[in-house]
């Protein structure tokens, strides 16, 4: 079941149209990668999906629910992680919890069993000091655990692990993985590597509109293969297949870089002809770094 | 509802707020009769150098209509300092991002604005209940209340201004973006008022009349040509709360 669709949605700040035609949906018990450039319009993209922000045309529906601007009954069913997160400074990590639960009206002991169960998966569970002496990456940790804590069916995450260290990132993956068996993860990254750890489905945004959409697998196998990689023993026999094969792209002293698959076997004949010690020839495949390249035009 | 009133009331007591304040309206509680206390003592010090001067001082009276004037003196400035200090209630969230969480948790915004209206309303009650008690209690150590006439119908309209004045705060802090905003449009509209009952044609129903206490006090007017001002503050807190309910819906946090 589709637990999120946005459809023809479109926004625009003044002149600048941030959003021009953006849909997608999102099945769910997926981790959902939504990639683009700083400025793209992810965070945009994110506020509209929880009312916080009116959106110029389209539609979003979340739980089968239309999502308005203002007081959305959807967000009952959201845990969102902005990309800095900011939380009452005079309140301490355990007290915010416990505001949260009173919010979302739950009983005592629940709320206690929840912030135990949630600071100690976030790795606050000893911090008894108040948030104002939290550094950056504190907050993002209670920020997630905030967001995780009324059990939302799905969470939203902007850039969650930009101020994490990297094993604050790597907890964090391991996280946004796990919570994936009892709900929907969006989470917006420029990080590519992130998206190839843990996500199912991905969707590249762009100047407004969403270039590629799909599983992971799907979107990198949809492309063509970037090319084979040549690398030989000797600096010279390098130069002498790049005088012969003038199409080969240099890369480094060793290696070259062939473009046209086709051709791979005039050159694996001169090179067996010529005696040329050859170390490695491999298919390199588009990752979704090249892809992203690629889809944004550099 | 209940989460976020005492979300806020641990605002009130963890930022300082609620103890400047109650510190401040203490301290104008016990100035009112002691600076009427201090007045013989004071025009007898300084008589002597008056005399050389050329004035003459004669012995001055005081009883509990002294420390009241002085009351209604002050209680602007009060007024002022809470506006002050509170002007930032919303904006303040607005500009760290603090309500987002809370918003995207599926809380109602209406419950947000009625928390913070309920606060700022029962602070306002409560300090104000401390500053009048404070000065009742210690003018009828020193002197006699009954000098004064309508003391509680005067201090129920002096109240009734502060309840005028939080409500275009709320209604304001529900449009602006900071609190400098705040202050300027909250204080643009009270002296827009003060301006406009100077105009005798205007004075008996603005809301600018129920600071006039001491008149009350004085029997110099009745509690009657106090009520259109009544109903006109009444009639304004309502429209501003409903405007406020509609502007906050909206409201990009």
């Amino acid at each position: 079941m589709e637990l999120l669709t946005l459809s023809h949605v479109a926004k625009g700040f003044g002149e600048k149209e941030v959003l021009r035609d953006v849909s997608f949906t999102i099945p769910e018990h997926t981790v959902f990668g939504f990639v683009g450039q700083n400025g793209a319009g992810k965070t945009t993209t994110m506020k509209l999906i929880l009312g916080l922000l009116l959106a110029d045309r389209g539609e979003i529906t979340l739980n089968g629910m239309p999502v308005c601007y203002g007081n959305t009954p959807t967000n009952r069913f959201v845990g969102y992680l902005p990309d800095v997160p900011e939380f009452y400074s005079y309140m301490t990590a355990v007290e915010y919890l416990r505001f949260c639960g009173e919010i979302a009206g739950m009983t005592k002991g629940e709320m206690e069993n929840r912030s135990a169960e949630l600071l100690c998966l976030v790795g606050l569970d000893k911090e008894k000091g108040r948030i104002k002496g939290f550094s950056r990456g504190m907050k993002q940790r209670l920020g997630i655990a905030q967001a995780l804590f009324g059990r939302p069916k799905l969470l939203i995450c902007d850039e969650p692990a930009s101020a994490l260290d990297p094993t604050g990132r790597r907890e964090l993956l391991d996280i946004l993985a796990a919570a994936k068996q009892q709900t929907t993860v969006l989470f917006s990254t420029h990080i590519l590597s992130d998206v190839e750890h843990i996500c199912d489905q991905v969707a590249f945004l762009h100047k407004g509109e969403i270039v590629l959409q799909g599983s992971v697998e799907e979107v990198c196998k949809s492309k063509k293969t970037a090319g084979t990689e040549l690398e030989t023993e000797r600096p010279e026999d390098a130069r002498m297949l790049l005088l012969e094969f003038p199409f080969l792209k240099p890369l480094e002293k060793k290696r070259l870089l062939l473009e046209e698959p086709e051709r791979q076997w005039e050159i694996l004949k001169f090179v067996a002809d010529h005696r040329l010690a050859l170390l490695r020839m491999e298919q390199r495949e588009m990752d979704l770094e090249d892809l992203f390249l690629e889809v944004v035009g550099k | 509802m209940k989460a976020f009133l005492k979300k806020e009331w641990m605002e009130w007591k963890r930022t300082g707020r609620m103890l400047v304040l109650l510190l401040i309206f203490a301290l104008f509680g016990i100035m009112n009769p002691a600076a009427a206390k201090l007045t013989p003592w004071l025009m007898e010090t300084l008589s002597e150098s008056l005399a050389d001067t050329g004035l003459v001082t004669t012995t001055v009276t005081v009883d509990a209509m002294t420390s009241w004037v002085q009351f209604y003196k002050n209680i602007p400035m009060t007024l002022l300092v809470f506006v002050l200090l509170c002007s930032g209630t919303f904006t303040g969230e607005y500009q760290r991002g603090t309500l987002i969480p809370v918003v995207t948790k599926g809380l109602s915004r209406r419950k947000i604005l009625a928390s913070k209206s309920l606060l700022l309303s029962g602070g306002w009650t409560a300090l104000y209940l401390i500053g009048f008690g404070i000065t009742y209690v210690y003018n009828a150590y020193f002197w006699d209340n009954s000098i004064a006439k309508n003391l509680l119908f005067a201090a129920v309209c002096n109240w009734l201004f502060g309840v005028w004045v939080i409500a275009f705060l709320v209604f304001f802090s529900t449009v602006a973006q900071n609190s400098a905003q705040v202050m300027l449009e909250t204080g643009g509209v009270v002296m827009g008022i003060y301006l406009l009952h100077m105009f005798p044609r205007f004075q008996t129903f603005l809301p600018a009349k129920l600071i006039e206490g001491l008149a009350l006090l004085q029997g110099a007017e009745s509690p009657e040509s106090y009520y259109a001002a009544m109903t006109a503050a009444g009639v304004s807190i309502v429209l501003c709360m409903a405007a406020s309910v509609v502007c906050f819906d909206q409201k990009r946090l």
